[in-house]
């Protein structure tokens, strides 16, 4: 007999074929007794490990909150983003539920709307679809008419992770690991910049939003649901999301007024208020200052975000043009 | 004797005013009614836009309407109140319009020039907000693009400070 919900409608499953679909990828021993099955997701707070999601025929199995932490702070659980098991086959799903947060984001010390946006992200989805360079999924509604989003789960490193120059002379890293990392950011890069030619933005463009897929060997952007108000250039969050991105990899890590007191103590003096990010005060942006064989091509797009610029990039495509010609100098260097 | 019935009619200069609710915006107002209020031969074309979030930031088509409804509410009585202050200084009440614009989505700027040209106004004034460069940087700069873009008009950013009494 199949199960009904709370509404009275048949889900497409019972009992007992669940947990024969669950018993294919999960030991027996770990299948409840009853499923608790959940088609409307709207309390997301409630959907909880081994229960049941069931998305347009399609049952989801849930496991854990993902969770999200950056600059030292402990993770902190999304409660509407769940990890899942397809029980259809076995492949391990991001769900991502309806969460109309609005917040004030802020900037170093700058303050703007901003909202997740579950119809912005299913739009991108849609868009970006056997895209190797963004994560990959659909969107459902769920029977309450939420906007669901089943994303494939992508293992591998974040961005912030693998580009680091811990533990090595940053002339070594700049020289041997750099030029690879380079290449595939500009590949990331263009991936920007299509989203960008179809008016879309990214909206949260960080270095923890960027996945090196250890299946493809491919850089992959996750989690584009932020949205933002209105602004003379939508793209330009973006873009310095970008800019940071590039100067964080370029220096194998923040180089902070705190790093050159630390380690290069002799540097600080040379160091003005021109030299540093335009936003993020304590990040030093004029790289060349404190590396200088960074070439002077790259390094002059480090100084379009920097305190003493006066020309900004108005879009994606300056920003690659110069790239591109700065990648040859890396080669070449 | 000259005959002045054979002369060319000439025409109004026409001065569109871009603002929203914001003193600096008020001030570019201030600024044209004492500057050219009382002389003959121009017309003032006051516009409001409505720089609405896109769909994205509203749970539903409903809630972005109600968003939109209640600015244009506000931004009427804003421009009621400053074609007023025109006629107060002078402009004759037949040379004084208002016009209300949502930009969906797109630069306030775009959209101001885009009605400019379309009307065709001479000079276009607007508020100088006075923003720091981290700002101008992440928020872009209303006045900086219209001096980059606007063609065959002259553009007056207006310094809130430096209004005439």
């Amino acid at each position: 007999m199949m199960t009904k919900i709370a509404d009275g409608r048949d889900v497409g499953h019972t009992q007992q074929s669940l947990r024969d679909l669950a018993s294919q990828w999960i030991e027996p021993s770990r299948i409840p007794k009853k499923f608790r099955i959940i088609t409307d997701t709207s309390e997301f707070i409630r959907v909880d490990y081994d229960d049941i999601v069931i998305l347009d025929n399609s049952p989801f199995l849930i496991r854990h909150n993902q969770k999200e932490g950056r600059f030292g702070m402990d993770d902190q659980p999304k409660f509407w983003v769940k990890s899942a098991i397809d029980l259809s086959d076995g492949s391990k799903k991001i769900i991502k539920l309806v969460f109309h947060e609005r917040f004030e984001a802020r900037i170093g010390d700058l303050f703007f709307d901003c909202i997740r946006s579950p119809l912005k992200e299913a739009r991108i989805l849609d868009l970006v679809r056997e895209h190797v360079n963004f994560m990959q999924g659909y969107p459902v509604k769920d029977t309450a008419s939420n906007i669901v989003r089943v994303i494939d789960f992508i293992p591998g490193q974040t961005m912030a992770d693998y580009a680091s120059a811990d533990g090595i002379k940053h002339e070594e890293y700049f020289t041997t690991s750099f030029p690879a990392i380079l290449k595939e950011y500009i590949e990331t890069v263009q991936a920007i910049l299509f989203l960008h030619r179809h008016n879309e933005i990214h909206g949260d463009i960080r270095r923890d939003h960027l996945l090196r897929d250890a299946t493809s060997n491919r850089l992959r952007w996750i989690d584009f649901d932020f949205a933002h108000g209105p602004n003379e250039n939508k793209f330009v969050h973006d873009l310095f999301g970008l800019g940071n991105i590039l100067m964080y990899i370029a220096g194998g890590r923040d180089i902070t007024m705190q790093v050159l007191q630390d380690e290069m103590p002799h540097i600080r003096s040379a160091i003005t208020e021109d030299d540093f990010n335009i936003i993020f005060h304590n990040r030093i942006a004029n790289l060349r200052k404190v590396f200088p064989y960074i070439p002077e091509a790259l390094n002059r797009i480090f100084l379009h975000f920097s305190m003493g610029t006066t020309v900004y990039y108005d879009n994606t495509e300056e920003l690659l043009d110069d790239l591109i010609r700065a990648a040859d100098a890396v080669h070449g260097a | 004797m000259e005959n002045h019935k054979s002369l060319p009619k000439l025409k109004d200069k026409h001065i569109m005013i871009a603002v929203d609710e914001s003193e600096n915006a008020k001030a570019a107002l201030l600024f044209v009614a004492g500057f050219i209020g009382g002389f003959r031969g121009f017309r003032a074309t006051i516009l409001s836009i409505i720089a609405a979030p896109n769909r994205d930031l509203f749970a539903s088509d409903g809630e972005r309407q109600k968003w939109i409804a209640d600015k244009r509410e506000s931004l009427l009585i804003v421009l009621e109140r400053y074609r007023q202050i025109l006629i107060q200084a002078g402009f004759p009440k037949t040379k004084v319009r208002t016009e209300l614009v949502v930009s969906d989505d797109r630069p306030v700027s775009s959209v101001i020039l885009e009605k400019q040209r379309e009307i065709r106004s001479c000079a276009l004034v607007v508020g100088r907000r006075g923003i720091s460069k981290p700002e101008e940087f992440l928020f872009g700069s209303v006045s900086n693009a219209l001096i980059h873009s606007a063609n065959n008009c002259s553009v007056w950013i207006i310094e809130p400070t430096c209004g005439i009494e």
